[in-house]
């Protein structure tokens, strides 16, 4: 798949409820060991609701579709992980409301508007331990393959792969914020579950390209 | 805990369907959500007004919601802020056609999820901006006003914006009006026993039956100076000392003052305290255009008091003095 327009985006949004209602349980375990273990069940709500959101949107082209799927995960999942990933949502929504499919800059663009968002209304910092040090790679590799003229399922395995060594290093940080925060030292050598979503994100887009077939891994250690 | 209740988790809902139950000609709701208030008078044509916050502070938030005041509240969980589809659905419903104004207190839930809303409003095409209550001076120094919480102050900030969108100002005068307010407007509480969570049931922080601990916050938030309970007066010199020293406040000034109960103490402490801020400021040669003594934000059972002083100019003294109703508010002409 070389772009993803707007007849694709119901089967991407399909992927990504399934990814979470399968990880739902291990999001659960991972955040239960520095948190107070919701946020599998909100990011099952979130893509649940953003599935249905986008699979019911007919009408719109596909940045206000991705604005509304935002909107939708807002409304379902109202905690802090589902607020960020309803701004991803919708400030990458907002990027591409001008366009008519997805392709290597355009992926770039929703995902740097997506980081932009997650950052300002977080208010993290690298290092900090949370999403950002997913996304923020994430950004940096799909700007590089777009100014490459890297052609998009090149450009998100690259992603993938720079997310996946990003999530790893989380293992090395120390928890800043929210309830993760609170447990300090004992954060130390588990990936952050949130940044764990981000992952399992640009995963999923990845793997809706390079049109896998659905398995997706049943745990990342 | 010795609460009126039958389950601790239905303590906000219940508490709502009494509201409605009440006031049924004043307030309603939105979006089959009860935690979704609107004013039954909206006014077409007018800038809405919408607040949000937890519950847990009556009458703040929701009991501002009324003629020449506000339009509607999104009511969160005790001490919790609503979700920002919440506050969307407000929006949406007090949206007269002019642009919604914010005005809400400065809280990390609050903040995120009053911005969220925002973004959600620009998609259907609703101007919205904001204005953040800060007024709590014992927070945060002088410099770093933007680290305040919001306390009893913005009931200053609701009046004034209130009466001014019911004047007809456009969003962004409201909006003017609102910031004028809120930069002139100091608060300093003062607490002597802890408030109780109904889902939690025990105290929220220890306090010694002769201790007073100065510049609390309405959670429970440390304040600046925890000692032995002194006298009233003693207590409102020391309140507002730090309130003068920021903004000094002298001959010919107009203020209006707010003396604020927290939720257990008697009006007639109150009135003990308003007593002395009065022949402080007298003795200043500042003059009390109005004087509000009551409770007007609360934090559940504590008991405790703040004073709130907002220096008033003409403009302000005009919308301080315009007539409100709300189920929770009441003001003639001044």
């Amino acid at each position: 798949m070389q772009t993803i327009d707007k007849g694709a985006l119901p089967g991407l949004f399909e992927r990504l409820r399934d990814v979470f209602a399968t990880q739902r349980d291990f999001l659960i375990d991972l955040d239960g060991k520095v948190g107070d273990s919701d946020l599998g069940i909100t990011m099952n709500k979130a893509f649940t609701a953003a599935a249905a959101s986008v699979a019911a949107n007919t009408a719109d082209p596909i940045g206000k579709t991705l604005q509304l799927a935002g909107m939708a995960i807002a409304k379902a999942a109202p905690s802090t992980m589902g607020t960020l990933t309803a701004t991803g949502f919708m400030r990458g929504g907002k990027a591409l409301l001008e366009s008519a499919a997805v392709d290597t800059a355009e992926m770039a663009a929703f995902w740097r508007a997506y980081h932009d968002g997650v950052v300002e209304r977080g208010k993290a910092k690298p290092g900090d331990k949370t999403l950002i040090d997913v996304l923020g790679p994430i950004v940096a590799s799909l700007e590089s393959s777009a100014a490459s003229g890297s052609a998009l399922p090149d450009a998100m395995q690259r992603a993938t792969d720079t997310a996946a060594a990003a999530l790893e290093a989380t293992k090395t940080m120390v928890a800043q914020h929210g309830k993760a925060a609170c447990f300090q030292e004992k954060s130390l050598g588990l990936q952050d579950a949130g940044a764990t979503v981000g992952f399992f994100i640009i995963d999923t887009m990845r793997g809706y390209v390079a049109q896998d077939a659905f398995a997706t891994k049943d745990k990342i250690e | 805990m010795k609460k009126f209740l039958n389950k601790a988790e239905d303590f906000v809902d219940e508490m709502l369907e009494g509201i409605y139950a009440a006031h049924p000609s004043q307030v309603g709701y939105v979006a089959e959500d009860k935690r979704c208030l609107v004013s039954k008078n909206l006014v077409k044509g007018k800038v809405g007004i919408a607040t949000g916050g937890g519950s847990g502070h009556l009458p703040l938030f929701l009991g501002y919601v009324g003629k020449g005041l506000l339009d509607g509240c999104a009511v969160g969980g005790v001490f919790q802020s609503p979700s920002a589809d919440q506050m969307f659905e407000v929006t949406k419903a007090i949206d007269q056609g002019a642009g919604v104004l914010y005005v809400y207190g400065n809280y990390t839930g609050d903040i995120l999820n009053f911005d969220m809303a925002i973004e959600m409003a620009e998609i259907e095409n609703i101007e919205v901006l904001s204005v953040v209550g800060n007024d709590d001076v014992a927070s945060s120094p002088p410099g770093q006003e933007h680290k305040r919480r919001g306390v009893a102050g913005i009931v200053f900030v609701y009046k004034a914006a209130g009466a001014a969108a019911a004047e007809g100002m456009s969003l962004l005068e409201v909006k003017r009006v609102a910031e004028k307010a809120r930069a002139n407007t100091r608060t300093m509480g003062v607490a002597l026993s802890s408030c109780i969570v109904p889902e939690i049931g025990h105290a929220t922080f220890a306090i010694g039956e002769t201790e007073m601990e100065i510049g609390m916050g309405i959670h429970g938030e440390p304040g600046i100076r925890r000692g032995a309970l002194m006298p009233a007066d003693a207590v409102i010199e020391e309140m507002l000392r730090p309130i003068f020293a920021e903004h000094p406040l002298g001959a010919g000034d107009e203020v209006a003052v707010l003396v604020n109960g927290l939720g257990a103490t008697p009006k007639e402490e109150l009135y003990i305290l308003f007593r002395k801020v009065a022949s402080v400021l007298k003795e200043r040669g500042v003059s009390v255009f109005h004087a509000y003594v009551g409770e007007f934000a609360t934090a559940m059972e504590m008991a405790g008091a703040s004073v709130s002083l907002l220096q008033l100019d003409d403009e302000l003294k005009r919308l301080i003095a315009a007539p409100a109703s709300s189920p929770f508010f009441v003001q003639n002409q001044v």
